[in-house]
């Protein structure tokens, strides 16, 4: 279980260390007024700035809410069967290409985790990538990523 | 009347057949993305955008604003008939629409929500066709300080009238900004943002963001909501579709006063989201018949639906006349237009006829196209939505995945887009809004142009903002938008601590 008051505290700090980035980066590029203008950094440093005063106040009112559940355990499983494999297809494109990890992702998601029956999942996790080769490399002439695998295999 | 002959050379242009088949295929497309959950009209405008880069600019807005339209009618369709908004802005249809559905009634909720959607559109069209060119022969006479005020008064509007908490709501226009600016520097040429990662040179796409916030971020919402499509019947009638059509004038002030509404929203940048919401709003509260609303009740429907589409058609009138787009959809076509070469303001009106008045012309065609076309496909996209969540969830993931990457053909956009989704999931958990921070994104640039020149002419000084009336007039405007909710906060208080005092 998640409170909100934890997922207001992180999503304020998270927004908060961005806004702070941008202002430690701005001040590289200069802030102010030159000879040449408004500086670089000027205008990015101000939206900075204002991101992180506003988090901080953010902050402050997500510390004053209380403990009450924002994602139950059971939203909290549903999330990680989503995004797990999502992420895990993602980071699986640069290794084995678009076509098989969508099919894998496909395959896995269906018939691994939902025990969805597996002739169909098949189906599934086949026709997927076709779709994706049919629409983009030959409709609309996008190449996607074939991965290192195609590379090794000589695609 | 110039307007009304520059229509009929828009009709000119818009009624082919190519453009047609566009409409067609835009319209579908749009119904399919609004049905489905996770996708919504921006992303699904944007997914396509990389697909419109060979095409004529006025073919493709014809095909992107369709799917918009397309887009706002199918989410209608889902939450009457399962109660399951397919689009943030069709929440408020809900109340009255799929009670009235379950009650046996579904071609009349239907027919009713297509029929003041249809209206609403109208209205905007209309106000679009006469209004936006006068509002760009106004804008033809700004500045880069009256620009800047107008960005100002915009992003102040969210602020005042978002219905967001406001600091929420300056975060995420404020980081739109800021992601805006990562990559060169349009005028020095240096480098900004990039925190060490080289490839960010180029900067961050707002259809990266896009697919990203909206698309991953309202999987992950669905997913835990655990969407049950459990549906009523979606068989069509279609004497009863003429019927309810044909009724529909009985509730000539209803549609009037929504659209109004609509109209008012989408040309500040309210958008259609709150727009639906404060016309149900309103109309619960004024109606004689208030204790019927969310029993499926047609006033209920009629509010929502008429003012979303009013807004949704009007935000295209400041993206046209002004550069500064009224909804997250309308940045996101705004944005398609600066790829395709064009420059988003009053000097389109001038340099690019064709193309506003093509666009303008096919809205009218569109929207009819909409209304037909949905009324037809409602049983089939209805067997769509029978289709498992978990088998659409991982479907809908790929094609994100695959349009980030498209847009540039860069992976580093798909890590991207998987963090706007984790960002997009917190900050609508926690209503923060992110139509600013699309915005932002979108005109970011454009604003900080503005702001740089301005600050050229007058050698650094603000007082610049304060040189003539009007400017003046746009910058006290938005200054009044960024105080009122302190106002309001303040009233608030001061009325609710009254009892205690006495």
């Amino acid at each position: 279980m998640i409170s909100r008051r934890a997922l207001e505290l992180t999503t304020a700090t998270l927004t908060g260390t961005f806004g702070a980035a941008v202002v430690i980066s701005s001040i590289e590029n200069g802030i102010g007024w030159s000879t040449a203008g408004v500086d670089a950094g000027t205008f990015p440093f101000l939206t900075g700035l204002i991101v992180l005063v506003a988090s901080l106040w953010n902050l402050g009112r997500g510390w004053l809410e209380n403990g009450a559940a924002a994602v139950s355990s059971s939203d909290l499983r549903h999330l990680i069967a989503l995004f797990a494999p999502a992420a895990v297809f993602v980071a699986a494109i640069p290794l084995i290409g678009v076509y098989v990890a969508s099919g894998c992702y496909i395959l896995g998601t269906l018939a691994l985790l939902h025990r969805f029956s597996l002739p169909r999942s098949l189906l599934i996790a086949a026709a997927t990538p076709v779709a994706l080769y049919l629409v983009f490399e030959r409709m609309f002439q996008v190449s996607l990523p074939h991965g290192a695998l195609a590379d090794v295999l000589g695609f | 009347m110039d307007n009304v002959e520059s229509l009929l050379h828009g009709f000119t242009i818009a009624i082919t057949l190519p453009h047609l088949a566009l409409m067609l295929v835009g319209v579908l497309l749009g119904i399919l993305v609004g049905v489905l959950p996770g996708l919504g009209a921006p992303n699904g405008v944007s997914l396509l955008l990389p697909l419109t880069f060979g095409m004529q600019p006025v073919s493709a807005i014809i095909l992107l604003s369709s799917m918009y339209w397309g887009a706002l009618f199918g989410g209608s369709v889902t939450s009457i008939l399962f109660n399951i908004p397919g689009e943030p802005s069709s929440v408020a249809t809900t109340f009255d629409g799929y009670p009235m559905a379950r009650d046996g009634r579904a071609t009349t909720a239907l027919a009713t929500a297509f029929g003041s959607a249809a209206f609403g559109a109208l209205v905007g069209v209309v106000l679009i066709t006469f209004l936006a060119a006068w509002v760009a022969q106004v804008a033809l006479a700004f500045g880069p300080p009256e620009y800047f005020a107008v960005y100002f008064l915009a992003f102040a509007s969210f602020v005042g009238m978002g219905g967001a908490p406001p600091p929420k709501t300056v975060v995420s226009l404020a980081a739109g900004f800021a992601i805006a600016a990562i990559g060169i520097d349009t005028v020095s040429g240096s480098v900004r943002l990039t925190m060490g990662i080289d490839e960010l040179v180029k900067g961050i796409s707002f259809v990266v963001a896009v697919m990203g916030l909206f698309g991953i971020g309202e999987l992950l919402l669905a997913v835990e909501e655990e969407v049950q499509a459990k549906a009523v019947s979606s068989r069509i009638d279609w004497r009863e579709v003429f019927r309810t059509l044909l009724d529909l004038p009985r509730h000539g002030w209803a549609l009037l006063r929504s659209a109004a509404i609509g109209c008012w929203m989408g040309i500040t940048p309210g958008g259609p989201t709150a727009a639906s919401f404060m016309s149900y709003g309103i109309a619960k509260r004024f109606s004689p018949r208030s204790a019927r609303f969310g029993q499926g009740e047609a006033e209920g429907i009629i509010s929502p639906e008429t003012a979303d589409h009013a807004a949704g058609t009007s935000a295209l009138l400041p993206m046209l006349s002004l550069g500064i787009p009224g909804s997250a959809t309308a940045a996101v076509m705004m944005g398609g237009l600066m790829i395709w070469g064009l420059n988003p303001g009053p000097m389109l009106f001038i340099e690019q006829k064709d193309f506003v008045w093509g666009l303008i012309a096919s809205m009218y065609v569109g929207n009819i196209v909409a209304v037909v076309l949905v009324l037809l496909t409602v049983p089939i996209f209805a067997a769509l939505m029978r289709i498992p969540f978990f088998i659409i969830a991982p479907l809908i993931f790929i094609i994100c995945t695959v349009g980030a990457y498209s847009v540039s053909n860069s992976y580093l956009d798909v890590v991207l887009m998987l963090g706007f989704g984790i960002v997009g999931y917190l900050f609508k958990k926690l209503s923060y809004p992110l139509a600013p921070l699309v915005l932002a994104i979108v005109i970011g640039d454009k604003a900080e142009d503005a702001f740089r020149q301005a600050m050229l002419m007058s050698k650094g000084s603000l007082a610049i903002f304060f040189s003539n009336a009007l400017v003046t007039t746009l910058v006290l405007a938005g200054i009044a938008l960024l105080l009122l909710p302190l106002v309001l906060q303040v009233a608030h208080m001061h009325t609710t601590t009254k009892p205690v005092l006495d």
